[in-house]
């Protein structure tokens, strides 16, 4: 990574990624940043000073909703869940994505999954 | 464990975030540094070089703009499509309305103007058109009225009078109800008749209408306590006294008690059980005057004057008014077509009584009013026009005080696009401010609206006030009114704030203040709406003038009859219980003893009322072939006592006066005016001639000759009348006139106290002078003076106050300009003259067209108006002098402070 190139689709991606693994269940910042790497299979990696600030950004839209949880033997840790608004702009921002990884790849004559 | 909040302080320190949302920053990324740092140190990196990692791989560059950017409003150009963006409506709102209201508040003088202005215009409207709602278009709260119409006679031979509605008698009422099929139910009334009503020891006289047990179904009202009259109660003469009370005269006369019901009142003598309040707002089917209570008509013989007491057996006697409902799809004209075929079986019936007249069929809607309908509608109409003419000078004064505002205001709102508001945002602001100032108008116009309907009320005549129409506030109107305030607010307050958005920002900051909103199209239009407006006033200036003049020359009319020192008694003693020769005691006694009252220099009776003469048809001239009925003769007859001619005043020019020998057992006389003699004895001398009365048995002859006066209507053409004498024509009510030798209110307790020593209980409540009925003959015209004079000052001041606003603001404008003459050597007159010169151009210009319209209406008011032609020079010129000299008032005032400028401080101020 570190290209500009990279870095844009980084940004462009980004909150699909995040809204996507909050699908399921709701999940802190750290779990987020080292699923992101992990099923990337170190593709793709968020460091605090990027997630952070992205993850409060999709919190003041109403996408996502961060809580503060304690749990026995642990500090305690803000955990982020999916909103209902959330889903929907998950479910569109899925589809566009998809039209347009599809439009690339036409182009580009990729072979997408 | 590491410190990891002094690293993460420092790059939040140039943030400024609330301290709180700062800790759970801290919080929440020291956790994941030391997850990081845990991880490392499970991979086996020691603890020193686990946390030199942690601290490397974060690129704070990013971080500061990134949370910079997240703590931010939102980017609303990243919300996806679909969702809805997070908008703060309310809170904007309340903002916007808090600048509103500081706006407004910041600039007191304007906000004043525009909103005193807006409602007086508000007020006007509502208030006129609630007189007009309730006068003309919805009189009567009874159900449906179209399908209401009223029967009446009317004579077949046209003359000038036959057009009028008389009415029917009893036994053709009968019979028409009988033989017609046109209404699913046909009622009759009487018209309200002054009764004497004694409730516990007080004889008060109040107004009664004889009604047919349907009166109350036909209209389709329901009682507001108890009930209406049954058929029972209205089907054997004299057989159940009961009377229903109008809730205007059970509110004022029993002040509103509960028990009402059952109560006994005496009316005329005989007890009546009250067993019924009308409906709130109803009285009776005449829109202008109605009566206290109703009483079935098989009472009419209790309460009607001795001479009527044959009411519900004689053809010859009019005493009821048909009003019935129509058969659903029967229409007026399918009505008519049956009346007529009716009235000709009544008048081969009964040609004695029912010769030359037919039944005519009139939609309640037009007969509410009788022959008062057609002044009243065009009154009506005039007075909704002169209103509207006075919201377009307010609306047309509030957009030139927007417009001017607005061009002060573009750099305002240039300053404010530049600091990044929106131009939606702005426009919204904007909005609320107009119609936060048409809500301000709005209220403030209620309240004119209300009292202006609550001071037309009070102008009503008081002794009538009770029995007349009450007025609704009409709420349509208030709307309508209010609406069109609000859309001038927003069309001039938005329209130039639209136009100033639009405009390149930098272009307004660099104008400055020098040129200022001194944009020619803004000048020229508000110099249009400024001559508008002043044409406008001169025109309404105008009517008031002439209808002004108008009235003036009516109150010049002589009547013929002195009015000066004559005081008027209205009395009823048949309605006390007193049998003829009771009566006619009475009559002596009264002249008697009020002859004696010092300060009274004469005493007569008479019948009539002056200015509401008694007409009679069908007068038989002796030695003349008999006429048909249909070109009967006809004269105002008013039955008189001795002295009547000197009391009034009236010149008696040949033969005699009545004198104590005309009594019952000598010959039968009469007096009559000249145009009577002209008329009918032309060229020969009348006195010694004979004549008939239509009901009369034997002749009268004629044993004097006066004056002919006034007997309806002030100004009125000559008619034919004759004077019987009192004490060969006995009636139960007569009038008592007292001619004083001065004011004559001085005698006005003297007389009730004197008639109240002969007997307490009788009622004299109507008493009024000479000039007093002089006032009620002209009340009509007195109101349409009075509200057009109002109506044309509130224009004109309307106006005014533009035009100086105007003025004052071109001049504030100008100030450079005038300091730049001044340096030059322009005097202070000069400068005075060219401010003036410019106000008064737009003032003659508008008066120019004022004239030119005020002379076209001029010959269409021509007819409404009496010895006043339609370009009166006085009333034209008066109205214009008046209208120049507040306009020169108004332009003096910003010329004067325009010559006080200084020239240093206006330049440099520049």
């Amino acid at each position: 990574m570190g290209t500009k190139v990279e870095e844009a689709w980084k940004k462009g991606s980004a909150e699909l990624l995040i809204l996507s693994l909050l699908e399921d269940q709701p999940r802190h910042g750290y779990e987020i940043g080292k699923l992101i790497e992990v099923r990337s299979g170190g593709t793709l990696h968020f460091h605090v000073a990027s997630l952070y600030p992205l993850l409060y950004r999709l919190e003041k839209r109403g996408w996502i909703e961060g809580r503060w949880v304690e749990k026995a033997n642990q500090r305690r840790r803000r955990y982020y869940r999916l909103t209902a608004k959330g889903q929907r702009v998950l479910e569109l921002q899925r589809k566009k994505w998809q039209e347009f990884a599809g439009a690339v790849g036409r182009i580009a004559g990729v072979q997408h999954a | 464990m590491p410190d990891w909040e002094l690293e993460i302080r420092k790059h939040l320190a140039g943030l400024n975030l609330r301290p709180e949302r700062q800790a759970e920053i801290i919080e929440e990324l020291s956790d994941h540094l030391q997850q990081r740092y845990e991880e490392l140190g499970a991979q086996g990196a020691g603890q020193k070089e686990a946390f030199q990692e942690v601290l490397a791989e974060i690129e704070w560059r990013d971080f500061v703009p990134e949370l910079q950017a997240s703590v931010r409003t939102p980017e609303r150009g990243l919300v996806a499509e679909g969702a809805t963006p997070s908008g703060h409506l309310f809170s904007d709102f309340a903002k916007d309305l808090h600048f509103a209201l500081r706006m407004l508040r910041k600039s007191p003088g304007f906000t004043a103007v525009a909103v005193l202005t807006l409602a007086l215009g508000i007020g006007a409207n509502t208030a006129v058109f609630t007189v007009v709602d309730s006068l003309v278009l919805n009189p009567l709260p009874v159900e449906k009225i179209s399908g209401l119409a009223t029967v009446n006679t009317t004579q077949l031979k046209k003359t000038a009078q036959s057009g009028d509605l008389q009415a029917i008698s009893y036994p053709n009422l009968k019979d028409i109800r009988e033989q017609t099929r046109a209404f699913r139910s046909l009622a009759g009334h009487s018209y309200p008749m002054a009764v004497t009503m004694t409730d516990k020891d007080e004889p008060h006289r109040i107004f009664a209408e004889i009604v047919t047990a349907n009166y109350f179904d036909t209209l389709g009202i329901h009682p507001f306590l108890g009930r209406f009259f049954l058929p029972d109660e209205d089907r054997t003469p004299g057989a159940a006294p009961v009377a229903v009370l109008g809730y205007a005269a059970w509110q004022s006369r029993f002040g509103g008690v509960s028990d009402i019901l059952g109560k006994t009142i005496k009316l005329n003598e005989t007890p009546f059980t009250i067993i019924g309040v009308g409906p709130k707002g109803f009285k009776g089917v005449y829109a202008v005057f109605g009566p206290d209570l109703w009483i079935p008509s098989m009472m009419a013989a209790q309460v009607l004057p001795a001479e009527q007491r044959n009411a519900l057996t004689a053809r010859g006697l009019p005493l009821f008014t048909g009003i019935g409902r129509l058969q659903p799809r029967v229409t007026l004209a399918q009505a008519q077509a049956e009346m007529k075929i009716a009235g000709a079986a009544l008048e081969k019936e009964d040609p004695g009584a029912n010769e030359g007249k037919i039944l005519t069929v009139t939609p309640l809607l037009e007969a509410a009013y009788g022959p008062e309908r057609q002044p009243v509608v065009l009154g009506g109409i005039l007075l909704m026009a002169i209103v509207a003419f006075v919201l377009l000078i307010a609306c047309s004064n509030v957009a030139n005080l927007l417009l001017a505002r607005a061009s002060v205001r573009r750099q305002e709102i240039a300053v404010r696009i530049s600091l990044g508001a929106g131009r939606m945002r702005l426009i919204r602001q904007l909005l609320t401010e107009s119609v936060l100032l048409g809500l301000f108008s709005g209220i403030l116009g209620f309240l004119f609206g209300y009292g202006g309907c609550r001071i037309l009320e009070s102008l009503r005549p008081a002794e009538y006030a009770e029995n007349l129409a009450d007025l609704r506030l009409n709420a349509s109107v208030f709307v309508f009114a209010f609406a069109v305030a609000i859309l001038t607010g927003l069309i001039f307050g938005i329209v130039p704030a639209l136009r100033t958005s639009r405009v390149s920002v930098s272009e307004v900051l660099k104008e400055e203040a020098r040129s200022r909103g001194r944009s020619r199209g803004r000048v020229a239009l508000a110099n249009m709406l400024l001559a508008g407006q002043v044409a406008v006033s001169l025109v309404l200036l105008v009517v008031a003038g002439l209808f002004l003049r108008s009235i003036e020359r009516e109150y010049a009319i002589d009547p013929g009859f002195q009015t000066e020192h004559l005081a008027l008694f209205m009395l009823y003693p048949g309605q006390a219980g007193y049998d003829r020769v009771r009566t006619e005691q009475f009559y002596k006694q009264v002249l008697d003893r009020v002859g004696r009252v010092p300060g009274i220099s004469s005493v007569s009776w008479a019948s009539n009322l002056p200015l509401w003469g008694r007409k009679e048809t069908g007068i038989a001239i002796e030695g003349q072939e008999t006429r048909k009925k249909s070109d009967a003769i006809s004269a105002v007859i008013d039955t008189v006592d001795l002295n009547y001619f000197s009391t009034m005043g009236i010149s008696l020019l040949e033969g005699r006066d009545f004198t104590q020998n005309d009594r019952d057992v000598s010959t039968p006389v009469a007096i009559i005016n000249e145009t009577m003699a002209a008329k009918y004895w032309p060229n020969q001398d009348a006195l010694g001639k004979r004549f008939q009365l239509p009901q009369g048995r034997e002749f009268l002859e004629i044993v004097g000759v006066v004056t002919t006066t006034n007997y309806q209507t002030l100004g009125e053409p000559p008619q034919a009348c004759a004077y019987i004498p009192l004490r060969q024509h006995y009636t139960d009510s007569m009038i008592l006139y007292a001619r004083s030798e001065r004011d004559p209110s001085t005698v006005l307790e003297a007389v009730p106290a004197e008639i109240h020593s002969l007997d307490p209980g009788l009622a004299v409540e109507d008493i009024r002078t000479g000039s007093k009925v002089m006032d009620q003959a002209l009340w009509w015209s007195k109101m349409g003076v009075g509200l057009l004079g109002a109506f044309g000052m509130l224009a004109l001041g309307l106006a005014s106050v533009g035009l100086y606003g105007i003025m004052a603001y071109s001049v504030n404008q100008r100030r450079r300009e005038i300091g730049v003459r001044m340096a030059l050597g322009a005097g202070p007159g000069s400068v005075s003259l060219l401010v003036l010169r410019q106000g008064m151009t737009v003032v003659a210009s508008g008066a120019g067209v004022g004239m030119a319209l005020s002379l076209l209406l001029g010959r269409v008011l021509s007819r409404f108006l009496y010895g006043v032609s339609g370009s009166d020079p006085i009333g034209l010129g008066g109205a214009s002098f008046a209208l120049l000299a507040v306009a020169f008032v108004a332009c003096y005032l910003p010329a004067r402070s325009a010559s006080r400028v200084d020239p240093l401080v206006a330049l440099r101020e520049a």
